[in-house]
């Protein structure tokens, strides 16, 4: 009865979505590395762990008020709900007992409770002895008044740091991933210490005329010896005993030079991968970026555009310098490959990113970005850079949304410059919004009052604008004349005043910044008012 | 007609000699030996073999004769710096567009005595930038500016005489009557800027001024006679 009852209940958790989503919660406040929650969360831990630490130092001479002690337990209580917290999520109990439920029925073997009630209570016993965990509850238990003794254990309280602080774990996994180094001096170390220690206890012991009464003071001696500390409370007086503090010294330099060496070494190596993943972090918390593959010289002045227009943007590139200088410009920048899979996809393309731009000086390689790129997300923006004309089509059958080429929109600016100064310069300052007066589009939002209206009602003049065209894919326009097709959509070009504006109908003005700025609030406003009468 | 000297073979140089209206230009590509001339001359272009570094032979060619333009798309700057500084000392006033590949040079360039320095990368960059940024108006600018399709963009200068002399913008009305847009226009009694046309103030044109239109090529020609000197 009983068994059916907890298998019932464990169908009823794996069923309910408040279930699921609190454990959710949760797990994005306590363990999930990416969540802006736990970020949160651990800058509230790490001041409530510095202050009830302050508390203690001070409890040391003066007695606590009673709001402290009040404050104390609400920090005790804190701790406890997120040691038992991480408990409930270190393991999913409904699943086990389903997943032993289901096999059973399965097998036609009867379900027995106390053997998944084993392997449940295991399962939470292997979380309490986990390292974190346990200085988790080293820092809760002394706490307990009966437990006064282990007092000593608050001081666990900064351990429990370990846990908030990233840069704590990261030192920690360096120092693992030289386990094999370290343990190995440590072996050597212990060795020296020991002989050193057997020996100055020898050549030092009172009878001999030294200090050292007891093997303890020689163990003392010897690392404060090995360290090259030195304190000279106890020093060698007969000859042996000072050859023997001469040989530990020496090596004992060569131990401490070695151990800095090591350290060093690991932290030298991951360093690489440590800002890389920071690279990766702070793109995590990008809503919307731009993939740039390519920092030579049109990947900079692309760069430079997108850093005035404050929108992120993230460099791959595979050559040193101009990874290097990428970094010194304060970009974020990746040095990879980004031809691989793998890169390209760890750098947001499916996660943020809105397009990927390839200008690399090799069309081959354009093109494999941009195959690879199309293969990883159909949807993305890819604009592409062809060095030799013949490329243009391989880069479109790619995928490639648009291509640019260079020399060839160069020669274009020259022949434009020497047969019409004042109109490309006119459009260049337009372009690049030097001047006040910019060319922008404006969209008609169903809803807005512009929707329905013809071009002669909304009286452009008035507005201070030029209305050059207006941008649709609304077959109903197809009856006016000058009418251009772009990809799948119409231009039409100086439109009729009769021209009635349909719903997402692009209008192409130029004007001041702010005669636009201000025609477009309206369009905008009238649109949520409509929306708020529907 | 104007002539043009374009020296240094790349698709750059291939680009804008084929974008420049034949019939408004003379074009000679002078080339640094035979095999790159013929290759020039195959696609239609006058072709001369000089070397550059040669005053004489720089003046051979017309540069301080008839030559107006002087286009410099060597790769390396120096070459077109020190072609700068040739063509410079010979003629005062020829105008002379250098390209530039390491931004450096740019001001070099300048100082040696170039109008116009194109630096083909950061074009590119920019393009790229709006293409980002202004995915619809490039589109159009593509289309309209560098004249892919029939639209163009084409300025057009008042001469002595014309029945616009003398005529408020406002009641050009060219969208109405031409299917022109008016851009802006230079008002040559306020300066050599240009003052787009968005109904801030009204200009009366005078011979000099010059009109930026936009609009199909045909409607263009069209208004270009019409601006003509009536007398004609």
């Amino acid at each position: 009865m009983l068994t059916r009852l907890i298998v019932y209940f464990a169908y009823f958790l794996k069923a309910s979505r408040r279930y699921q989503s609190a454990k959710l919660f949760f797990y994005n406040l306590l363990e999930n590395p990416d969540s802006r929650l736990k970020s949160y969360f651990d800058v509230v831990m790490i001041c409530l762990v510095m202050v009830s630490v302050f508390l203690l130092i001070h409890e040391v001479n003066n007695p606590l008020s009673e709001s402290e002690v009040l404050f104390e337990h609400c920090v005790i209580s804190v701790f406890i709900a997120e040691y038992l917290l991480r408990g409930w999520l270190y393991s999913d109990n409904h699943k086990i007992i389903l997943e032993h439920y289901e096999k059973a029925e399965y097998l036609n073997v009867p379900f027995r409770l106390n053997r998944v009630a084993r392997i449940i209570l295991a399962k939470k016993i292997e979380y309490v002895f986990t390292p974190l965990a346990l200085i988790d509850l080293l820092a809760i238990l002394p706490s307990y008044r009966p437990l006064r003794v282990l007092r000593v254990f608050l001081i666990f309280r900064l351990f429990k740091l370990f846990r908030y602080f990233n840069s704590i774990k990261l030192f920690a996994n360096v120092l693992a991933s030289r386990r094999f180094e370290l343990v190995t001096l440590g072996i050597f170390l212990g060795f020296l210490v020991f002989i050193g220690s057997t020996g100055i206890y020898l050549f030092e012991n009172p009878a001999n005329g030294g200090q050292v009464h007891n093997l303890f003071e020689a163990f003392y001696w010897a690392i404060v010896t090995v360290a090259t500390v030195g304190y000279g409370d106890i020093s060698p007086q007969t000859t042996g005993g000072r050859i023997v503090a001469m040989a530990l010294i020496l090596v004992g330099l060569g131990v401490l030079s070695f151990l800095v060496s090591i350290i060093v070494g690991a932290f030298n190596e991951e360093m690489d991968e440590l800002r890389e993943n920071s690279t990766y972090a702070e793109l995590n918390r990008f809503d919307s970026f731009i993939i740039i593959c390519g920092f030579g010289r049109v990947g900079q002045h692309i760069a430079r555009q997108l850093e005035k227009d404050r929108l992120h943007f993230v460099i791959i590139d595979t050559r040193e310098s101009n990874v290097l200088k990428a970094k010194r410009l304060g970009y974020l920048v990746i040095h990879e490959d980004a031809s691989k899979n793998g890169v390209i996809q760890n750098a947001g393309i499916n996660n943020g990113a809105t397009a990927v731009i390839c200008t690399t000086g090799d069309d081959v390689i354009n093109v494999y970005i941009t195959l690879t790129s199309r293969h990883l997300n159909p949807d993305i923006r890819i604009i592409s850079r062809a060095n030799n004309q013949d490329n243009v089509k391989k880069l479109y059958q790619a995928g490639a949304s648009n291509v640019i080429q260079p020399f060839e929109i160069a020669g274009m600016v020259v022949a434009e410059y020497i047969g019409q100064p004042v109109a490309f310069e006119a459009i260049l300052g337009i372009i690049r919004e030097e001047s006040h007066t910019i060319m922008e589009t404006l969209c008609v939002h169903p809803g807005s009052f512009v929707e329905g209206m013809s071009i002669a009602e909304i009286g452009f003049e008035q507005r201070k604008l030029m209305l050059i065209g207006i941008i649709s894919a609304n077959p109903e326009h197809h009856t006016h004349k000058n009418s251009y097709p772009i990809k799948n959509q119409h231009f039409y070009f100086n439109p009729e005043p009769y021209f009635v504006l349909r719903d997402s109908d692009l209008l192409v003005v130029i004007g001041r910044e702010y005669a636009i700025g201000y025609f477009r609030d309206q369009i905008e406003k009238s649109r949520l008012k409509s929306g708020r009468q529907r | 007609m104007k002539r043009i000297a374009v020296f240094g073979y790349s698709v750059m140089s291939l680009e804008a000699m084929s974008r420049l209206n034949q019939e408004q230009y003379s074009i000679v590509f002078i080339a640094k030996d035979d095999a790159e001339a013929a290759l020039v001359a195959e696609k239609g272009f006058d072709t001369k073999v000089i070397d550059f570094r040669n005053d004489d032979e720089l003046r051979s060619i017309g540069i301080g004769a008839d030559v107006d333009t002087l286009f410099c798309f060597y790769p390396r700057d120096f070459d077109n710096v020190f072609l700068t500084i040739s063509a410079r000392a010979i003629d005062k006033n020829i105008t002379i567009v250098a390209i530039v590949d390491d931004p450096e040079s740019a001001e070099k360039l300048l100082a040696a005595g170039a109008n116009k320095i194109i630096d083909p990368y950061e074009i590119c960059g920019r393009k790229t930038h709006e293409m980002l940024t202004k995915p619809d108006i490039t589109n159009i600018l593509d289309n309209t500016v560098f004249g892919r399709y029939d639209l163009n963009m084409a300025q057009i200068e008042i001469p002595e005489g014309s029945c616009l002399e003398n005529t408020k913008t406002s009641e050009l009305k060219l969208n109405e009557k031409h299917n022109l847009i008016l851009i802006g226009v230079v008002d040559r009694e306020l300066g050599e800027q240009l003052h787009f046309a968005i109904g801030e103030k009204e200009h009366c044109l005078d011979a000099g001024d010059v009109l930026v239109v936009m609009g199909p090529a045909r409607e263009i020609k069209a208004f270009k006679k019409e601006v003509e000197p009536c007398g004609d």
